[in-house]
């Protein structure tokens, strides 16, 4: 292949990886991956290298929109980024000593349990919100957002501890992989907390960010950002991103429900067959 | 612009992040633009595998000088990595906007989270490769 198609194919696809990316607060990795390795024959060190490369421009090009729109819950992203952060680091820390396909297999079969809750709240729209008390009220964990018709949406997040060690799992897990952070972030926002699933997929897509840059000094001094795979990843991401900024915006919780739901599907039988050694 | 006014930490953020996306899209596709105009009709198979440890193309130098004499020659892998480090520094960046943020809001609670968010992550990007038996 000449690497004008490898660019433009990988453009066009990461703009589609970026959209979807930005909606479901996984970022582009989900889709990134498995196109690089099994479609493109890439090793699997540059497809993750790749990948945080997404993540990381996922994140920002659609956070640029959802906190100007508020949609986002910068506390409640910065609160929880505490675990994320430290848990990054101890999963980097264990790598060497750690059985990844183990912990694949811990980490996918979790996901794929977590569909369970998910598909039974697949017709809420707008979660009865709890009382603010206790920490989240002194962490300051409420918000309110605009829903599409034009309605205010006022909400409290409950149970900030569970919340904060479901996003440290996260953090291990993105640490020690490099990929999959970003499903427990959402589940434990919209599980544990009991956030609108557009805050919690909104708010997960801002902390991936910070998660996927904490790990990407590594993958950078190993040489694993690779500039003929990352260059045209980053900019269809970007593009990707701002049209599945816009698009979340003018759609309802259920529907954003239904494409997470899938999302996660995929997410943890990707993570269930690459424990059995298939490179997706 | 009032920072003590809460709606500003969401403009200021979300500027922020536009703006870093926006340059480090721009410097990434400079790079690819001369990336196409001088390989583009190169194979590209032979740059997608993989050497542990080996950096992966003999025109690629991570590090910092290795950087700057790509960029002063105008190595399109090199203006790519730089698009790359700024994309990177893009988040890293809102978390210590958000520092003087939260100060200017008055909120000691959240400076003090978004200070140790900033010192994990600064320890984890600058700090952790260098630890030997991490990431292995």
């Amino acid at each position: 292949m000449f690497i004008v198609e490898f660019v433009v194919l990988m453009f066009l696809i990461s703009i589609f990886a970026g959209v979807f990316g930005s909606i479901v607060g996984l970022g582009g990795g989900v889709v990134i991956i498995p196109v690089l390795t099994i479609l493109m024959g890439v090793d699997i060190h540059f497809a993750i290298g790749a990948s945080i490369v997404a993540i990381i421009g996922t994140s920002s090009g659609a956070a640029s929109t959802y906190v100007r729109d508020k949609v986002t819950n910068l506390r409640i992203g910065m609160f929880l980024e505490l675990g994320s952060a430290s848990g990054a680091i101890v999963g980097a820390g264990i790598a060497a000593y750690a059985n990844s396909p183990v912990l694949e297999t811990i980490f996918g079969s979790i996901l794929l349990v977590s569909l369970v809750p998910m598909v039974m709240k697949i017709g809420e729209d707008i979660p009865k919100s709890p009382e603010l008390k206790g920490a989240s009220k002194r962490l300051g964990l409420t918000g309110s957002y605009t829903e599409v018709d034009g309605k205010v949406v006022v909400y409290n997040a409950t149970r900030p501890v569970e919340g904060l060690a479901g996003t440290a799992v996260a953090g291990v897990l993105s640490g020690l992989l490099g990929i999959g952070g970003g499903a427990f972030k959402v589940l434990s926002m919209d599980l544990g907390m009991k956030l609108p699933m557009k805050v919690s997929t909104t708010t997960s897509n801002f902390m991936i960010g910070v998660t996927a840059a904490a790990s990407a000094g590594i993958y950078f001094a190993r040489g694993d950002v690779d500039p003929i795979i990352v260059a045209p990843v980053a900019l269809g991401i970007l593009i990707g991103a701002a049209i599945g900024a816009r698009i979340l915006l003018h759609s309802r919780n259920t529907t954003v429900r239904k494409v997470f739901a899938i999302v996660l599907a995929i997410a943890a039988v990707q993570m269930i067959l690459s424990a059995l050694g298939v490179p997706a | 612009m009032n920072l003590k006014d809460p709606e500003s930490m969401n403009v200021v953020i979300g500027r922020a992040l536009r703006y870093g996306v926006i340059l480090s899209g721009a410097i990434i596709l400079l790079g690819t633009i001369g990336l196409l105009a001088t390989n583009g009709l190169s194979d590209a198979s032979g740059m997608l595998t993989y050497n542990a440890n080996v950096v992966p193309h003999d025109s690629l130098d991570v590090s910092l000088g290795g950087l700057v004499q790509g960029l002063v020659t105008f190595s399109a892998f090199s203006w790519i990595e730089l698009g790359v480090i700024v994309l990177i520094a893009t988040p890293v960046s809102r978390v210590l906007i958000s520092v003087f943020l939260f100060a200017a809001e008055r909120d000691r609670l959240y400076v003090l989270i978004t200070s140790i968010v900033l010192t994990l992550l600064l320890f984890s990007i600058l700090v952790t490769p260098f630890i030997p038996g991490f990431h292995a």
